[in-house]
């Protein structure tokens, strides 16, 4: 079969609707039912290469539920968050198992103005033997602070120092 | 997995940094990108993404009194992915600005009028052909701020969901035979002729179509395709 090419990616822009990116970051709740397992918060702070905080900044996250799977009819795996005026994005969500052969994580994908592709990323709660986790070079910056009991920082630099790991084609 | 995410040719993407565009230099990664393995994380997704997003009706133009000033278009976009199979159910967002240039977005500085009868967003889902269809006016070209005299083509934004995570595709969708297009820093990003000429829709033959509307036929192509059978 002749293989068609993939359509270009885009950048958002700065126009993205601001209600489409409000309402979808509690992973928590699923059609109004509570979803199952230990409800956490990972929070994280967007930033460019001078540092500057991005405001609303699309950030959009896929993950596996309390079981390890992406198909339980009581988990919705997927969220959306933007950022506000100090850069800083938060999801309510489950924590992940680790599916088969990975260790416990949440995907991400950042989406904004000036990025003319999507950003494809994954946190991580501690430093583990994953294969995803294994392949960056600063396995570090993909592992999230704890600053809680049910909390976590995860913390976005696009370019320059600490740059965080982004995964390619 | 019966599903598989290949690397697109170079040519038909940006690459991240672009000389016409200066924020991307602040933005983009400066350190090459990492090849993963693509597992049961990457390559599965969200089924029924209406469970979380509502839909935003799919006509933008309205009707009467309370129809949007600007010519009449229906956007007839099909998605589809690598093997130019139909993704029926796929979610569609977008969003575009007015007639006279100026989005519904507190962001826009442009000094263009605002439509009061203009919404500018929709939400829907691909049917069976993988087919949706929205119902708008044509969106106007408008000046990007201190930048030198670069104006943005009439584009129209699509974010959609393929079959996977890895699916998902933002992209602009651009008019046939628009000057602008010709010096536009973004469409102008994906560097090979032919792939760029498939972000432009094209104008489908007037007598064929709605008496008050122009039609514009466009493709989006998202990222997978079945896998070949194991050995």
């Amino acid at each position: 079969m002749k293989k068609l090419v993939p359509t270009g990616e885009m950048t958002l822009g700065p126009f993205f609707p601001r209600e489409f990116a409000q309402g979808a970051n509690d992973l928590t709740v699923v059609e109004g039912k509570a979803a199952h397992g230990e409800a956490i918060e990972i929070s994280g702070r967007v930033t460019q290469l001078d540092g500057k905080a991005l405001d609303n900044v699309v950030l959009e996250i896929w993950q596996a539920g309390a079981d390890g799977r992406y198909d339980n009819p009581d988990f919705f795996g997927w969220g959306r968050a933007a950022t506000d005026s100090d850069g800083v994005f938060i999801f309510r969500t489950i924590r992940p198992k680790g599916p088969q052969g990975r260790k416990a994580h949440v995907n991400f994908i950042v989406l904004y103005s000036g990025l003319m592709r999507q950003l494809q990323t994954a946190m991580f709660f501690e430093d583990s033997d994953d294969p995803v986790l294994n392949s960056v070079k600063h396995k570090d910056r993909l592992i999230a602070k704890k600053t809680g009991s049910y909390s976590y920082r995860f913390d976005i630099r696009l370019r320059g120092e600490g740059e965080t790991p982004f995964f390619g084609d | 997995m019966d599903y598989a995410i290949e690397p697109r040719p170079a040519g038909t993407q940006s690459q991240g940094v672009e000389p016409g565009y200066p924020h991307t230099a602040n933005r983009w990664p400066a350190q090459p990108l990492a090849r993963r393995p693509h597992t049961a994380s990457e390559l599965s997704g969200p089924g029924n993404l209406m469970r979380r997003l509502a839909p935003v009706r799919g006509d933008l133009a309205g009707y009467g009194d309370k129809r949007a000033i600007g010519q009449l278009i229906l956007v007839r976009a099909r998605v589809v992915d690598e093997d130019g199979a139909p993704v029926p159910g796929a979610v569609v967002e977008v969003w575009h600005c007015n007639a006279a240039g100026k989005y519904i977005h507190p962001n826009d500085s442009n000094d263009a009028p605002a439509d009061p009868n203009f919404y500018g967003a929709a939400r829907v889902t691909a049917g069976d052909g993988g087919l949706v269809e929205l119902r708008t006016i044509k969106p106007g070209a408008y000046p990007v701020p201190d930048s030198g005299g670069w104006w943005r083509p009439p584009h129209i934004h699509f974010s959609v969901w393929g079959r996977v995570w890895l699916s998902r595709l933002v992209t602009q969708m651009f008019f046939q035979d628009e000057p602008l297009n010709e010096h536009d820093a973004i469409l102008n990003a994906i560097r090979e002729p032919e792939a760029r000429s498939r972000c432009i829709a094209s104008l489908a033959p007037t007598a064929k179509g709605p008496a008050d509307a122009l039609v514009y036929e466009y493709q989006l192509v998202v990222r997978g395709r079945k896998a070949a059978p194991s050995l």
